[in-house]
């Protein structure tokens, strides 16, 4: 067989392009904006599939989400000012090559001695914050320079000393707050210090408006930290020791001294964000007030890159979905936590560079195929990008109509009707939307070799087969639970939690006909078949 | 006994029973670490891992009403977990503790997405079936040891064999021989013909497994539900024994036992009446633990951790 140019692909033909065109993408600003823009899509695609296996509807989730943040949006701005507090602390200290995920604990400190001076010591209208912020600020460096002693001179691991430290300093403040501290006067579910002075109180920027002059403060810090770290000899020093904690010694900088202080100055940073919040927002210690803002932080950082421009990106970022998540639960039902679960994934997105570069060589060599040989890659293209929209739709569709017919298969459980008759039913929509994937499947790869077709048939045959399969195998077995001893009531009872075996189904089947899709065409490709 | 006067026997026992019950997640988890780190892999993952074993563990006894089966799911998410750290961190040569933070944050998100999913709440979920426990009646009479192991779950006895199954896996096979080579030169073991990501994410998927044993100990081993965030730093208090242990099972036993004590100690006061005058002090009694951990790292002399930790293997630099 004559082996031609587009037989090639995708391994050999184009590398060179590959290669120039990686370089371009791997250099500067531009690649670390897309590093960060694409790990927040692919954070969401992601988030957006597990909402779809739990029964959410992941379009009016995200769709909500925006309309909630964009119709406010100095609830952005508003939410964004603690964010770029932590956001900075975690990146300076990252900048030394630490750690520091105690930013919740240092924050703790800070709101507290803020509360406390605003509360009880009196002093002139301008005066009065800007004491309370030098104090709290302090008051979070120490408790930061806590766990930078013990790293720099014990040599104790600052991910196990600060965490330790958050439950100590949220354990503290939430015994002053309902303790010695504790304001009674108003009806509150938590407890709570004496309100501040109307003298501390930071004003706010505009009437009827959340942001206050926090925000001015946040982006005066994001000046201070990027003077500080670019022309300072502690800046340098603690990029030094960041760098290569060896090297640095060798050039007389004492590493010991410069690991503390990072952890101090970014604890004092972090006690920024907790006088920001009491004396802008809540206006007295309110325990539990803080909704992670230091975990966040290290959202914020990473998401930044931790240069303290790319924190005021990551924290407006972090602070629209944070913004918008209330209208996300109110609207679509789905709860507020899921934001961490979106955090959480693009934590890890970001975590692996690789991972983006991987997935840009690969939209470049299909790219350069399809523009090499259009006729051939152009079908083979769509009916995967076809297959995968069906795929994931018609998986939606099953989800949303399961839990319209719980109700009905919990009415029919109520009159008495066989509980297999509505079973089926359910299970009927899930097997004829699995089998129009099938269909597509099997038509697109029905131009293919063997081993494609039979792919494709036995994910089309196995999958109904598997979701018919468990429920009526469950509800065959209940009796024998029962005489086993084991209650199957839960599963009986319970039809709304249906939807997540047969959602995990779902992602199993949509992930094998995926795998098959690729496996078919890589085989084609290689074996120098034509799809 | 009269008011004020403290039944020393019983004491001992009570604390020497809480010191168990809560170094066991401790020690499975730390074990778990043990695995990981000893590959050269940093896990500060743990706490997420046992969070999402804790959830699972409920859900799978909530769902069958065996609760084996919920330790069962606890294991496979646990070293599913494990597996999306080891991609993260050892195939794609991302920072490994960047990507143990990204899994904490998940997991905190996640786990209480499912509370609200399954129970239709945030907080605490319905009661599910515990792990019963093994019942010893000639033990129970017995002074200290009654209270201990009279009543004790399967999964306090399963912790204590695996410290030395765990040891000798690490120091007498050849798999065990490959972990600790990958964490201590990894080029070396390359250079031996041995594929030093595979030894990693095995370790790193082996160390989720525990942790998620050790999670699903605290929602249906000692406990009988999962509450949001139930683990409270439990994970990173495995870490901390790990570090005071040395990288060792022997030596994660003593320290998770230590941490166990001092975790334990809460508990032992709110059961013993005698020591009601401590009662107010019940958030201090909290701190207790955390404190402790400070401290331990504080005083101990520098432990010495694998050499290559943290660094991800980069056989061949360029394409």
């Amino acid at each position: 067989m004559t082996k031609n140019k587009s037989n090639d692909l995708p391994h050999d033909l184009l590398k060179e392009d590959v290669q120039a065109s990686r370089d371009r993408l791997v250099s500067g600003f531009l690649q670390q904006l897309a590093w960060a823009i694409g790990s927040i899509l692919l954070a969401l695609v992601i988030a957006g599939l597990l909402m779809l296996a739990l029964g959410f509807d992941p379009f009016s989730a995200y769709f909500n989400l925006l309309r909630g943040a964009l119709s406010n949006p100095d609830q952005i701005l508003w939410r964004a000012t603690p964010l770029i507090f932590t956001g900075l602390a975690v990146a300076l200290a990252f900048k030394t090559g630490l750690f520091n995920i105690g930013a919740e604990g240092q924050l703790h400190i800070g709101a507290m001695v803020a509360a406390v001076i605003g509360a009880y010591i009196a002093l002139p209208i301008v005066i009065h914050p800007i004491v309370a912020i030098l104090v709290a600020a302090i008051a979070g460096g120490l408790w930061g320079l806590i766990a930078g002693l013990l790293k720099a001179y014990r040599g104790a691991h600052e991910v196990v000393t600060t965490i330790m430290l958050n439950y100590i300093a949220i354990i503290i403040t939430q015994w002053l707050a309902s303790g010695p501290l504790m304001d009674l006067t108003p009806v509150n579910p938590f407890p709570q210090t004496y309100p501040i002075l109307p003298t501390a109180a930071l004003p706010k920027l505009l009437t009827s408006n959340f942001v206050h002059m926090g925000f001015i403060l946040a982006l005066l810090t994001i000046l201070a930290v990027a003077y500080f770290l670019n022309k300072t000899v502690l800046g340098f020093e603690m990029r030094a020791v960041g760098f290569n904690p060896t090297a640095a010694e060798t050039a007389g900088i004492n590493s010991k001294r410069t690991l503390a202080l990072s952890l101090g100055i970014s604890g004092g940073i972090a006690g920024l964000a907790g006088a920001s919040e009491v004396l802008g927002t809540f206006g007295r210690f309110v325990a539990g007030f803080s909704p992670g803002y230091g975990f966040d932080g290290i959202t914020v950082a990473v998401l930044g890159n931790n240069s303290p421009w790319g924190v005021l990106f990551g924290a407006l970022f972090l602070g629209l979905l944070r913004a918008g998540s209330i209208s996300m639960q109110v609207t679509a039902q789905v709860p507020i936590e899921m934001i961490g679960v979106i955090q959480g994934l693009i934590i890890l997105f970001v975590a692996a560079p690789r991972l983006i570069i991987w997935l840009a060589d690969k939209g470049n060599i299909y790219a350069q195929w399809i523009e090499a040989d259009w006729k051939k890659a152009t079908p083979i293209f769509l009916t995967t990008v076809m297959g995968l929209i069906i795929g994931f739709a018609a998986f939606g569709i099953g989800t949303t109509q399961l839990l319209l017919l719980t109700s009905l298969a919990t009415q029919s459980l109520i009159l008495g009707l066989p509980l297999v008759a509505s079973l089926i039913a359910v299970d009927l929509i899930f097997i004829f939307i699995l089998g129009i994937i099938g269909l597509a499947a099997f038509i697109s790869l029905m131009r293919g070799n063997m081993w494609g077709t039979i792919l494709t048939l036995v994910v089309a045959i196995a999958l109904p087969i598997i979701v018919i399969a468990t429920p009526l195998m469950l509800s065959g077995l209940g009796p024998i639970f029962t005489s086993l001893g084991i209650s199957p009531t839960p599963f009986l009872i319970q039809w709304n939690n249906w939807r997540i075996p047969l959602g995990v189904v779902g992602i199993i089947g949509i992930a094998v006909s995926l795998a098959s899709f690729y496996l078919m065409r890589w085989k084609g490709v290689v074996v120098g078949g034509v799809i | 006994m009269q008011a004020g006067q403290i039944d020393i026997l019983l004491l001992v026992g009570i604390i020497g029973y809480t010191t168990l019950i809560a170094a066991t997640p401790l020690i499975l988890a730390a074990l778990g670490g043990m695995f990981s780190e000893r590959s050269g892999v940093v896990n500060i993952a743990l706490e997420g891992m046992m969070l999402m074993g804790a959830l699972m563990g409920a859900v799978g006894s909530y769902f069958t009403g065996n609760p084996w089966i919920g330790i069962f799911y606890a294991i496979i998410v646990g070293g599913l977990m494990g597996l999306i750290h080891g991609l993260v961190s050892v195939k794609l040569k991302g920072n490994q503790i960047v990507s143990g933070t990204g899994i904490i944050i998940f997991a905190a998100g996640f786990t209480t997405v499912m509370l609200w999913v399954v129970w239709g709440q945030k907080g605490v979920s319905d009661p599910v079936i515990p792990i019963p426990e093994i019942v010893i009646p000639p033990l129970l009479g017995v002074p200290i040891l009654g209270p201990m192991f009279g009543s004790q779950s399967p999964l306090v006895y399963i912790m204590f064999a695996l410290i030395p199954i765990c040891w000798f896996v690490l120091y007498r096979t050849s798999f065990g021989l490959r972990l600790r080579a990958a964490g201590e030169d990894p080029s070396t073991l390359d250079s031996a013909g041995v594929n030093v990501e595979t030894v990693r994410m095995i370790a790193v998927i082996l160390s989720g497994c525990l942790a998620g044993l050790a999670g699903a100990y605290l929602s249906i081993g000692f406990g009988s539900s999962f509450s949001r965030n139930m683990v409270a730093g439990r994970g990173f208090i495995a870490l901390a024994a790990l570090i005071f242990g040395n990288w060792t099972p022997f030596g994660v036993l003593i320290a998770g036992l230590f941490f166990g004590f001092l975790d334990g100690l809460k508990i032992a006061i709110q059961v013993t009446p005698a020591l009601g005058f401590l009662y107010p002090f019940n958030l201090w009694l909290r701190m207790i633990p955390y404190l402790g951990v400070i401290i331990a790292l504080g005083i101990i002399r520098r432990s010495v951790p694998p050499k290559a930790i943290g660094v991800p293997y980069i056989k061949e630099r360029g394409v």
